[in-house]
């Protein structure tokens, strides 16, 4: 026991500890501590705050389904094209989006399939709707799952693919009957992931989907037009919850062992 | 009849196949020896078409095959890792090959009787010992009514005794296939046991030789010339 206190601190820890205490972990405790039962009851009251959680969740589902099932499409690549131009292009994008302004990513939907492209669907295109929010969430989730895809495929043993080959399986048919259900967990953690990575997108969604109440308003631009309004304790119960889905998120992706995001 | 001629492999400036020519007869098995990393592997991927080669060509039965993909290429492939599908049982992974229009249900009777899979069909890859993934392995391959079958070290998880005891039966079953066999090893009493010719594969290069002894030979003199002592 005596052992265990005078234990020897290094330097890296005293340096450590404080700093992800007062940076990470006490910004996080601010909004619990902040939480007051008034505004609970007041956010909880509005109906604009339900709507913009059954939005959050609905379009987050969508644009996590868009993306796993296109970075399936980039596992295809991964595993069997990766000679290919098209493979290059594709592996290069998902790195992109790291170093982009997600307000950038956002106006380029906009000029992409707003009014000047796709007017038909409206006076103002495809922007400024639900499926104009998944779309964005969608553009920048797709990245994270298609590299979880393919640390997915890493996993896999090449000569099992090879196997399916010489007994008559074309590419296409050996990636769905050995690839995919090999991948299994791999799957699932891209769709968690690009989920997670759905619902905490801001700047993408308010650009391209706009901030509509009870249309288009997501929890994220819920918090944002709450804090506007001067209404903190609302914007402090919203962000609550919102820890609260993503502690969620986090233990489902933690009890599949592959956290790496 | 499985030929090939003047195989060239390489990987930068590295030869992995080096002008590589050989030919198997129905109802032979031609057993290559060779050290690590000679190159044997590379040959069965380059015959299954799995991997491309820069140079040379392929031929089963007097069709050139080389520019085809693995899937028509008809062989039976066990590689070094026997490589069984985890995600299914040993019956599934047997008849594989069923929905790509290949196998009987006679075919699959008569494998699982030669190899003594019946006890065993409901069971996953991981439930199995060595031996009995290198069995399945094995019983996959033929379920599948080859033109030509390539088995890359499959014994190698399992141990002298067992291999003694299983290498006849497998010489045995190989041989009524009536097809070229294409058997590799470093394990000189196992080339023995299983092989009608034998060739010994070095820096890339195939010799057709007599008997096990001389490959030995071959791959002693190999190596002390790559030491620099002869
Ligand atoms: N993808 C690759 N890239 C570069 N070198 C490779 C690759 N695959 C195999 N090699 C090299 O080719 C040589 C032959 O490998 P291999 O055919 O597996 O030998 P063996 O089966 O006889 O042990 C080795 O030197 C290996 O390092
Ligand atoms: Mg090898």
């Amino acid at each position: 026991m005596a052992g265990n206190l005078m234990r020897k601190v290094s330097l890296i820890e005293l340096l450590f500890v404080p700093f992800f205490l007062l940076l990470i972990v006490y910004p996080i405790a601010a909004i619990i501590f902040n939480l007051t039962p008034a505004g609970i009851a007041k956010t909880f009251a509005d109906p604009l705050f339900w709507t913009s959680v059954g939005s959050t969740i609905l379009t987050a589902f969508f644009a996590a389904l868009m993306g796993l099932a296109l970075a399936l499409g980039f596992g295809y690549y991964y595993i069997f094209r990766k000679g290919t131009v098209m493979y290059r292009v594709a592996d290069f994008l998902n790195d992109l989006p790291i170093a982009l302004p997600h307000t950038v990513a956002g106006l380029a939907l906009l000029l992409a399939f707003g009014r000047k492209a796709f007017g038909f669907a409206g006076p103002t295109g495809l922007a400024f709707t639900l499926f104009a929010v998944t779309l964005a969430m969608f553009f920048v989730s797709y990245p994270l799952a298609a590299r979880t895809i393919a640390s997915g495929a890493d996993e896999i043993e090449r000569e099992v693919i090879d196997v399916a080959r010489t007994l008559g399986d074309s590419t296409t048919r050996a990636y769905q009957r050995v690839v995919i259900p090999l991948m299994g967990e791999g799957i699932i953690s891209a769709f968690i992931l690009s989920f997670s990575r759905s619902i905490s997108e801001f700047a993408a969604v308010i650009m391209f989907g706009g901030n509509v109440p009870g249309q288009t308003q997501v929890l994220a631009s819920y918090v944002f037009t709450k804090v506007e309004e001067g209404e903190v304790a609302m914007a402090v119960t919203a962000s609550a919850f919102c820890i609260l889905i993503a502690l969620f998120l986090v233990v489902g992706l933690r009890m599949r062992g592959k956290f790496h995001a | 009849m499985l030929e090939v001629q003047n195989l060239v492999k390489a990987y930068g400036d590295l030869r992995v196949l080096d002008n590589v020519s050989a030919r198997i007869e129905n109802g032979r098995i031609l057993v290559i020896i060779g050290l690590n990393g000679s190159g044997k592997s590379t040959l069965l991927k380059v015959i299954t078409g799995i991997l491309p080669c820069d140079n040379g060509c392929v031929r089963i039965d007097g069709q050139d095959v080389t520019s085809l993909e693995p899937e028509d290429r008809k062989i039976g492939y066990v590689p070094q890792s026997t490589a069984l599908f985890n995600h299914l049982t040993v019956r599934e992974n047997i008849i594989y090959s069923q929905k790509n229009g290949r196998g009987s249900p006679d075919g699959f009777e008569a494998v699982v009787s030669m190899l003594n899979l019946r006890g065993y069909l409901s069971k996953k890859p991981k439930e199995l010992s060595g031996g009995y993934r290198a069995r399945v392995a094995l019983a996959r391959a033929l379920y599948s009514q080859p033109s030509v079958m390539l088995l890359d070290e499959p014994l190698t998880e399992i141990d002298h005794a067992k291999k003694e005891q299983m290498l006849p039966e497998f010489k045995q079953v190989l041989h009524q296939l009536n097809i070229p066999v294409l058997y590799i090893t470093h394990d000189p009493r196992e080339a023995e046991l299983i092989g009608d010719a034998f060739a010994v594969m070095y820096d890339g290069k195939l010799k057709t030789i007599g008997t096990t002894e001389e490959a030995f030979e071959i791959i002693r003199a190999q190596v002390l010339a790559g030491a620099g002592i002869a």
